[in-house]
């Protein structure tokens, strides 16, 4: 092989695997915000789910917060599942997300799963009915924002996991997500 | 092309996950648009049916619901991490509120119950419209 050729080849490899390294961390510099640590307790028997074809029959508790079991789930697929449920009832979550695309990642550190309530049919306006969810690592703290980005309300995240005992009255327009140094790291919607 | 590709599984994923918000067979239940199909619920969307918001809203009927269910594709497109632009709120509502989650991810199943809620009673299941484009869903109340 000419000097030419080896170098076109190099150049190729050297190419295709910053495209690989662009793609397997989504252009992400850092990992950080795309893992969870926590990864619970030992698998118990998950019940009550209803759901056809989506065979979950175990998971593993991450947390107990004010009376609220938080879950960490799985598909027979592989498909991750994340479900929050009453803590006196360990084992039947009453919600569960299963998303395809997987969580955390590194542009989508946080899976909020509060509960949101609206009494005025004339203005999509909707305020806290609950406050929890689940964070990767890296996340400090989850910030509930007023309409004009004030935070109405700021939850720190704990193994993995953040929910609030009591929650503030008024409109709830985004969620962001900090990290120990107070940086917005996230922001949706 | 792996924009392309990446599309293509998602909406493979999305084709996959759709029954998974299907509530059993012998189950009593609600779906929207129907029980095997996609629709598009965007600001203009109705049931007519008296749902809290009067478009861009669909529920089902008044009743004792176990849960409410939806898959969501990734229309009208999803990116790196499978959130698309159009934000809906999924749950049960009553006469004096409205309840529920938000969700933006495609190719996403979930489903909650009402004492989730905080909801007791005689519910509509309700999948509304929040912000965004149209989102091509599927909803699902098992009662």
């Amino acid at each position: 092989m000419s000097g030419k050729r080896k170098a076109a080849v190099l150049l190729v490899v050297a190419a295709l695997a910053i495209v690989a390294a662009v793609l397997v961390t989504r252009g992400r510099a850092s990992q950080d915000g795309a893992r969870m640590s926590n990864r619970g307790g030992p698998a118990i028997a998950i019940r009550g789910l209803r759901m056809k074809l989506a065979p979950i029959s175990s998971g593993h508790l991450l947390a107990v917060r004010h009376g609220r079991a938080l879950y960490r789930m799985q598909l027979a697929d592989g498909t991750p599942c994340f479900g929050a449920g009453r803590a006196a009832d360990l084992g039947t979550p009453g919600s569960v997300v299963c998303g395809h695309g997987g969580f955390p990642s590194g542009g989508d550190p946080v899976l909020d799963i509060s509960v949101y309530e609206g009494t005025r049919r004339d203005v999509r306006e909707l305020s806290l009915f609950r406050a929890e969810g689940f964070a990767a690592d890296g996340v400090a703290a989850v910030h509930f924002l007023r309409p004009n980005g004030d935070v109405a309300l700021s939850i720190p995240v704990s193994g993995n996991v953040y929910s609030a005992s009591n929650v503030p009255h008024g409109p709830i327009a985004g969620v962001s997500a900090v990290d120990k140094d107070g940086k917005r790291m996230w922001r949706s919607p | 092309m792996t924009r392309i590709l990446i599309f293509v599984i998602a909406c493979a994923c999305a084709v996959a996950v759709v029954a998974l918000a299907q509530p059993a067979p012998a189950s009593a239940g609600w779906c929207w648009p129907t029980c095997s199909a996609y629709g598009y619920l965007g600001p203009g969307t109705s049931t007519n049916t008296g749902c809290w918001y009067s478009s861009g809203e669909v529920c089902g009927y008044y009743g004792n619901w176990f849960n409410v269910g939806i898959s969501k594709t990734c229309y009208p497109g999803c990116d790196w991490n499978f959130n698309t632009t159009g934000v809906v709120l999924y749950g049960f509502e009553n006469h004096d509120r409205i309840r529920g989650r938000y969700t933006a991810k495609g190719a996403e199943t979930v489903y909650v119950r009402p004492y989730e809620l905080g909801m007791s009673g005689t519910l509509r299941a309700q999948v509304t419209w929040y912000g965004g484009p149209a989102s091509q869903l599927n909803a699902a109340g098992i009662g």
